[in-house]
């Protein structure tokens, strides 16, 4: 060892073999003691409890509380709730997770991210929303009727301006609704009070700048938007009429989810909405409510 | 009891500068006999109680919004425009005017207000003229703003803008001949591929043409071979006059008439529908000309300038928002529902207004006292003579020098030397 160390020693600099060439050699002692690193390799962490666990079903990140994520019920935001119905009736396998905006690349929920295969790992980018429409046409098992009209298209305004400014209102600024707003979307994020007053305040700020900034009005006026969304609601049924989908199609369509994620948040019993005016108005007309079910029971099936 | 339409006033050769106002007058012209109705520019959202116009006074009742007027009037028996719809119609009619508010709106304020040059050009020279004078300083900017709100969900807002950024940079640009780099090299052209050539000018106007041609076929599709938007009858529904207000704001000629062109190219049978609805009005009313009445009691210059001082209040960044949100009722409740423990006007809102405006305008009265001090007499440069201090021991080494008297261990060093 020592015969074997002293004679390696002086023509190290040269004898170096491709490691580095550098100027500065590192000495033999220093080199052996450096090759017995690592003394220990420790076994790879655990992935984080909340990482996906299954990678071969789609992974969809919505609004939901981890315990009805974990069983798949609806989620209790509109927009989330109406690309989860869609999926649903369009056939695709996915599980909900219980996420939040900052988690989504595009920052705003929902998006999906597909299942991936061990030959093609970079399939994963997340799907934003408003791709899930071609992907769910490229991936879907049932057909669901594409091509709106200009009749559809015009009666998704309702959906985008009454009904929305409606739901806003009702849910963020109307005040007997404070505890359920809080239950959905502020005692999740954190515990502490000063946190959720000012998530509260912005919520509601956020919420009164989107409704004026849409209807093009100085005040939030809760009655005009009421009535709005009344006429809109009215608006749906009449065109809905006794059929069973909108525009007489044979099978839902997106617009049909759109409708559903209002309709069934409204009815939804589990949801504690003390101002029941929207939900009053959604009750007056049964077809809608019928419409509601049918939707509830092809995708969740009978639960509630 | 007669009836008085607020608007605000013509511009471009049109009756009104507003889709809705247009609307109004138009139907009024066509449904309302001539004497029951009087027509006021008053160009002032503030009229109404609502801020909004085209709004009715009707014996003091105020009715705000074109949709609100007429169903105001066909409760009153004024007005029978609508009733013979099927519910069906009437269905289609609300999802078509809920089109118009959000797309159409949206459109026509890109193209009027959000393209900067559009708006230098032809809109607020517009204004100006309907406007008293310190008025032009703060209604258009706000009617501005609220237009860019309104036209953000179609996502061309900055788009619009850079088109006219670049329309005047590379038409300055062009005078120069050869552009040097900041050393004074000749730059030499990038070669750019097709994605990059592409300047955001082309993708701004590709982006307006596929948002408009949407919007008309949609509108082409409703009116199809009828000749009115609902029923193929000779009289004109409610929603035929407002599709004619939005519509006639679309034909206006801006620097880039991407949707006039749009509308007028490819669907004539809407640029007809135009015509037809202005011959019946016409063939109504028996005469073109509007008479229009002065704003009953005119303002006198202090109602003006108290005009003025609000609209400047609400300009102010971080006050503004909240004086305007109390000042016209922030969120209204009705009293059925909300209680009283809610009042409309929240007076927590007013605190955080007026304390606001105090803050900022100690804040800008401190800022403006201490740039004061420190501004030297008519703006010579100060200078200032001093005694040369002591220079010994390091010192004499200038900074570094000090900088090294100051150690203790040269001090002990100096003061104590090794034995």
């Amino acid at each position: 060892m020592e015969v074997e160390m002293s004679s390696e020693t002086p023509r190290a600099p040269n004898a170096r073999p491709s490691g580095a060439p550098g100027w500065v050699a590192i000495p033999a002692p220093l080199a052996r003691l450096f090759k017995k690193f690592p003394l220990l390799t420790y076994p790879p962490n655990e992935l984080p409890a909340r990482s996906p666990s299954a990678r071969d079903v789609a992974t969809l990140y919505v609004f939901i509380s981890n315990e009805d994520a974990l069983r798949g019920l609806p989620s209790f935001n509109p927009s989330c709730l109406k690309w989860q119905a869609f999926l649903k009736l369009s056939g695709i396998d996915f599980r909900v997770v219980s996420s939040n905006n900052h988690a989504s690349p595009s920052g705003a929920l929902p998006f999906l991210i597909p299942p991936s295969s061990a030959n093609a790992p970079s399939v994963c980018t997340p799907i934003a929303s408003n791709k899930l429409e071609d992907y769910a046409a490229q991936h879907g098992t049932s057909n669901v009727p594409a091509a709106p009209d200009f009749k559809q298209e015009t009666y998704e305004s309702f959906l985008s301006y009454q009904i929305r400014n409606a739901w806003l209102y009702a849910l963020y600024l109307s005040r007997p609704n404070s505890a359920l707003l809080s239950q959905l979307y502020i005692t999740p994020v954190s515990a502490s009070r000063v946190v959720r007053t000012t998530i509260l305040y912005q919520l509601r700020h956020a919420a009164e700048t989107e409704i004026l900034k849409s209807m093009g009005v100085p005040a939030v006026n809760s009655d005009a938007l009421y009535r709005g969304a009344k006429e809109a609601f009215g608006a749906l049924s009449a065109v809905l009429g006794s059929g069973d989908w909108f525009f007489g199609d044979a099978s839902p369509s997106l617009f049909d989810a759109t409708v559903f994620s209002y309709t069934h948040l409204l009815l939804d019993d589990s949801l504690a909405w003390e101002d029941r005016a929207l939900t009053d108005i959604v009750k007056r007309f049964p077809n809608l409510v019928q419409h509601r079910d049918r939707i509830l029971q092809i995708c969740w099936g009978s639960k509630t | 009891m007669a009836l008085e339409l607020h608007v605000w006033g013509p511009a471009f050769g049109l009756d009104s500068i507003d889709p809705e106002c247009l609307g109004a007058i138009a139907c009024f012209r066509h449904f309302v006999p001539r004497e029951d109705w009087t027509l006021i520019a008053s160009n002032d959202a503030a009229v109404s109680p609502d801020y909004h116009l085209p709004a009715l006074n009707h014996g003091g009742t105020w009715t705000s919004g074109y949709a609100n007027i007429v169903s105001y009037l066909t409760g009153c028996g004024r007005l029978s425009i609508d009733d013979d719809l099927t519910p069906l119609q009437k269905a289609d009619s609300l999802a078509y005017a809920t089109f118009l508010a959000t797309r159409g709106a949206g459109l026509v304020a890109t193209s009027l207000y959000v393209s900067p040059s559009a708006w230098v050009d032809v809109t607020r020279p517009a204004y100006s003229s309907l406007l008293r004078f310190p008025l032009t300083w703060t209604v258009p900017p706000a009617i501005r703003a609220a237009a860019i709100d309104k036209a953000a969900h179609l996502g061309v807002v900055h788009l619009a803008a850079e088109v006219d950024a670049e329309a005047s940079s590379s038409s300055s640009s062009s005078q120069s001949l050869a552009e040097t780099t900041s050393t004074g090299f000749l730059r030499l052209r990038e070669r750019l591929g097709p994605s990059r050539a592409l300047q955001p000018e082309h993708a701004a106007a590709i982006r307006l043409q596929h948002l408009a041609e949407d919007f008309c076929s949609v509108l082409d599709e409703a009116l199809g071979a009828k000749r009115f938007f609902l029923r193929d009858g000779d009289e004109p529904s409610s929603f035929d006059f407002l599709a004619y207000g939005y519509l006639q704001l679309m034909r206006v000629r801006t620097p880039h008439p991407i949707l006039k062109t749009a509308l007028e190219k490819s669907y004539p049978r809407l640029v007809a529908f135009l015509g037809e609805l202005r011959r019946s009005c016409g063939r109504a009313t028996q005469e073109d000309d509007l008479v229009w009445q002065e704003p009953a009691a005119p303002r006198g210059v202090l109602g003006v300038i108290g005009r003025f001082a609000e609209g400047s209040l609400e300009a102010v960044p971080g006050v503004g928002d909240s004086w305007a949100r109390w000042r016209r009722g922030g969120v209204g409740d009705s009293s059925s529902r909300g209680g009283d423990d809610e009042s409309a006007k929240d007076p927590s809102q007013l605190i955080v207004a007026v304390g606001g405006a105090v803050v900022s305008s100690v804040a800008a009265a401190l800022g403006a006292v201490a740039l004061f001090r420190a501004l030297p007499l008519l703006g010579a440069s100060t200078h200032r003579f001093e005694p040369a201090r002591d220079k010994t021991g390091l010192r004499q080494f200038g900074e570094i020098g000090s900088i090294l008297e100051g150690l203790p261990v040269w001090e002990q060093a100096n003061g104590f030397p090794p034995r």
